[in-house]
């Protein structure tokens, strides 16, 4: 059967076996992965994946099944399976599934992965990287092309199909000197195409020049409350921790969110502007439709510092009496700001430019605290040095707050586009 | 489910690895006393892996037909050829290694079904809701899985493993000032359900020990940034096991820069450190995640990794070993058919020593007892940090405050040469995750350690 006709079918096998609501999704999955591990290209793969899931609502209780083989007497017991354990849930009249919208296809990118392009890319990337960045040594890179299609159909009506083809690249390296080593980075972008050298993509070639200069790291000695400059690969890291204990269903439900009554209010510097778009063409991977079954539109989260929006599934909203999201979040996009990166440095009187934040999961309410790595010291508005065995901690919300700029300058990773952004008050501790 | 594949050996054209495996499980979820979750699912194929020359090809399906695994195994020698024909590595033979294992973890009892599991559950919730009412947010769930293999390679390994893993996560929050404050614990491990829990009521004793520990951290205090003596509980330990020192010596991390490469045969720890990464059996019991015969068909053998302070020896798959010159240990694992196998821990553990907790505990004048950890993450330099989600100071030898979240830090190979005192208690952390490429279970495991790390806070 092909795709629409396994979710048609499956959906009319429900509705038969009792079901009073019924959602399901085919995802068929096909990638082609080089690997280069430790000087050499050592491995490609190819993979093959299908992820058949059905999900039922009877009675006010949910049922949900995730199976990979699809043929007739597998989804037969699938079906069987999925009543079964719906029959034992415990009901809540929050459950639901998405209202009809128009039927939509959907779709992005190539077809099929270009070999012979891929090998070439990742072959001309590690021979430059040899050339240019003579210290640095790549311990892996992954470049892959993923060829994704899926059928998503509800009983309300709801008929969406998609085809995407995205390449991804990935890197892990670190500078040696003897026996000096820096601390190993990593970083990744996903594109429509190989039209461009790898190195040209998202923050690699920034990465790469910086990590030479991380050799021969000195620790700090004592304690201070600073400055900091997040880096775009940083930053990314700290709006999804922020958003996850602010503005989603879990916290929002039990009333733990930082953020509880404070749509439409400032929660952050309103030299903060915030978007998620996972459609916009400037978003090479992104999703076409949310997790409960709406097409994903962009939205504007935090305007100006100013809370625009929760990002409350159907459940979530149900549950809170919230407006719903029109998207799952992701494919965030940060305001560029007015200064320049180089301007906010020299505005530093003291403090880090950090570069990967290695730390704990941020609690509840905020606090973080974790190590600086692949991290400078910045002091009266210069790079002192690289960074070893420092620890910073503070409150997300606290450093969304005290942001004192944003820089012109973005990197685009493909699912993200970031700046740099300086905020204050973040305690730093050496030796 | 497909348990012989030697009927498609015939195939093989070179070094060739064909596995099947399924991973399948079931998750139950109550937040705030509603039943948010109750899926099941399972995710099965076949793969192959060839070696040519120095060049590998992998390929995996979900079609467990003679055709799907014929695309599988001719797919993976074209993309060995490929590489092959790019590269022209000339690569030598890799090291041949043949065993023939069985192991099926799988429970004797009669099965619950996923209905009994939602009300076991329930019951459970409702005790948190009824008994502690100061409780303000609570996240219940239950997530069960099985993982089953099959392998042959053309060395002539053959082997079959079942292994089931169940694990009950309960996360609490209460607030103060009207900031939540939270706590989590994960109970189970390995084994069916059936074997690990019999009635809600018998994990009652540990809740009210979790809600004590939420409410003694609900009154705490950060921690003062800083280096510090501190007693680390025995789970945490097992996370510095792995953290800090398991992934440094992990050979293709060596090969890669791994500060441990240079360190073989000499002293990075104190002598009182002995760490082992077990393969499946430790102390005369089965290990968490038991592996007796690795993804390559190697046989699974303990590795020494340090041994009374002296680093010993690395992890190796077949590939590494032959560089290295020595023997694989058995440890290529991979997470589902569509991996490929890669150097992964096991059972990573330190060793317990002969020492009195409470008694390390009455010897630190200024500190803190660090007890829950919730992630970590180390370096190829051996620097480390991991989170703290429990902890107490230390003053004048006895626990004073609960601390609030945080984080350690260090450098492993210099913090372990400050290891003073090492418990007579053992335990092995449930749930442990490694998320090396693909994320997969371990075992980590550890006494309590008295040593110096660096503690951020405020």
């Amino acid at each position: 059967m092909e795709k629409r006709e396994t979710t048609a079918y499956c959906l009319n096998a429900l509705l038969k076996a009792g079901a009073e609501q019924a959602e399901t999704v085919l995802y068929n999955t096909e990638r082609t992965e080089l690997n280069y591990e430790n000087g050499e290209i050592n491995l490609i793969r190819t993979t093959v994946d299908t992820k058949l899931q059905l999900s039922v609502i009877k009675q006010q209780k949910l049922g949900k099944i995730i199976l990979n083989q699809v043929s007739p007497q597998a989804i037969t017991q699938a079906i069987e399976e999925v009543m079964t354990i719906t029959e034992g849930a415990k009901p809540d009249p929050a459950h639901a599934f998405a209202e009809a919208q128009p039927a939509q296809n959907f779709t992005k990118g190539a077809t099929t992965p270009d070999l012979d392009l891929m090998y070439q890319r990742l072959k001309t990337f590690t021979q430059t990287v040899a050339a240019q960045f003579p210290q640095t040594f790549l311990r892996n890179i992954y470049l892959n092309f993923t060829r994704s299609n899926s059928s998503f159909r509800n009983s309300n009506g709801v008929d969406f199909t998609t085809q995407k083809g995205i390449y991804h690249v990935s890197a892990t390296f670190s500078a040696q000197d003897g026996e000096a080593s820096s601390s190993f980075n990593y970083t990744g972008y996903s594109t429509l195409d190989l039209n461009q050298e790898l190195l040209e993509g998202g923050s690699l070639r920034l990465l790469l020049q910086n990590s030479s200069r991380e050799l021969h790291p000195i620790p700090l000695s004592g304690k201070f409350t600073g400055e900091i400059i997040l880096t775009p690969d940083c930053l990314e890291g700290f709006i999804s921790s922020l958003l996850g204990i602010s503005i989603t269903d879990a916290p929002l439900i039990t009333g733990t969110s930082i953020f509880k009554d404070q749509l439409n209010q400032l929660v952050t510097s309103p030299l903060f502007t915030l978007y998620s778009r996972p459609v916009s063409p400037e978003i090479a991977s992104g999703y076409f439709f949310t997790s409960d079954g709406y097409a994903a539109q962009n939205s504007t989260i935090i305007e100006q510092g100013v809370l625009r929006t929760y990002l409350l599934s159907l459940y979530g909203s149900r549950k809170t009496g919230l407006p719903k999201a029109v998207n799952d979040g992701g494919a965030y996009v940060v305001a560029p700001g007015e200064e320049s990166l180089n301007t906010m440095i020299k505005g530093v009187k003291r403090g880090i430019l950090l570069t990967r934040f290695s730390g704990g999961r941020p609690n509840r309410n905020g606090d973080f605290s974790g190590v600086a790595k692949n991290s400078f010291y910045l002091e009266d508005g210069e790079i002192k040095h690289p960074l070893t065995e420092t620890m910073i901690a503070g409150n997300l919300a606290a450093l969304f707050r005290n942001i004192t700029a944003v820089s012109q300058e973005r990197v685009n990773f493909g699912h993200g586009i970031y700046p740099w952004i300086a905020s204050t008050g973040v305690t730093i501790s050496g030796q | 489910m497909l348990t012989d594949l030697s009927q498609y050996t015939d195939l093989f054209s070179g070094y060739t690895e064909l596995r099947y495996q399924e991973n399948s499980g079931l998750s139950i979820g109550f937040l705030q006393g509603d039943n948010t979750t109750n899926a099941k699912g399972s995710s099965g194929g076949v793969c192959a892996r060839v070696y040519q020359n120095g060049s590998w090809g992998f390929a995996s399906s979900p079609d467990l037909t003679a055709e799907g695994i014929r695309f599988v195994i001719t797919t993976a020698t074209k993309n060995a050829a490929f590489l092959d024909q790019k590269e022209h590595k000339a690569g030598a033979p890799l090291p041949s290694s043949v065993y023939n294992a069985k192991q099926d973890y799988s429970t004797t009892k009669p099965r619950l079904t996923q209905n009994q599991l939602v009300e076991f559950m329930k019951e459970l919730d409702q005790y948190i809701a009824a008994r502690y009412p100061q409780v303000t947010s609570r996240w219940v769930s239950l997530n069960c899985s099985e993982q089953k293999k099959s392998l042959i390679t053309s060395d002539g390994s053959s082997a079959y493993s079942l292994l089931p893993q169940s694990f009950i996560m309960v996360n609490l929050t209460v607030e103060k000032d009207g900031e939540p404050i939270s706590l989590s614990e994960i109970y189970g491990g390995r084994g069916h359900f059936e074997d690990l829990f019999s009635h809600p009521e018998d994990l009652s004793p540990e809740i009210d020990q979790l809600v004590e520990h939420l409410m003694q951290k609900r009154d705490g205090i950060h921690a003062a940034a800083g280096l510090k003596t501190c007693i680390l509980a025995p789970e945490m330990a097992g996370i510095l096991a792995h953290e800090a020192i398991g992934h440094t010596t992990e050979a293709d991390l060596v090969i890669g820069g791994s500060i441990a490469g240079s360190y073989l045969n000499k002293e990075v720890a104190s002598p009182l450190v002995t760490m082992v990464d077990f393969a499946h059996t430790a102390f005369g019991e089965t290990c968490p995640v038991p592996v007796q015969v690795d993804d390559e068909g190697t046989k699974a053998e303990d590795c020494v990794l340090i041994e009374g302070g002296i680093l010993k020896g690395f992890m190796h798959n077949k590939e590494s070993a032959d560089r290295f010159g020595v023997s694989p240990t058995g440890n290529a694992r991979a997470n589902s058919y569509v991996d490929e196998p890669l150097i992964r821990m096991r059972n990573t553990a330190i060793l317990p020593g002969n020492d009195d907790l409470a008694e390390m505990i009455a010897s630190v004048d200024d500190g803190y007892y660090l007890i829950r950890t919730n992630n970590g993450q180390a370096d190829a330099t051996s620097e480390f940090m991991f989170g703290v989600t429990l902890g107490y100071e230390i003053k004048k030898g006895k626990l004073g405050r609960a601390i609030k979240d945080t984080t350690v830090s260090g450098v492993a190979f210099a913090m372990l040469k400050t290891v003073s005192m090492i418990s007579k208690e053992f335990k092995w952390l449930s749930g442990g995750m490694c998320g090396k490429k693909q994320s997969i279970s371990v075992g980590l495991g550890g006494p309590a350690l008295k040593c110096e790390l660096k503690i951020g806070g405020r």
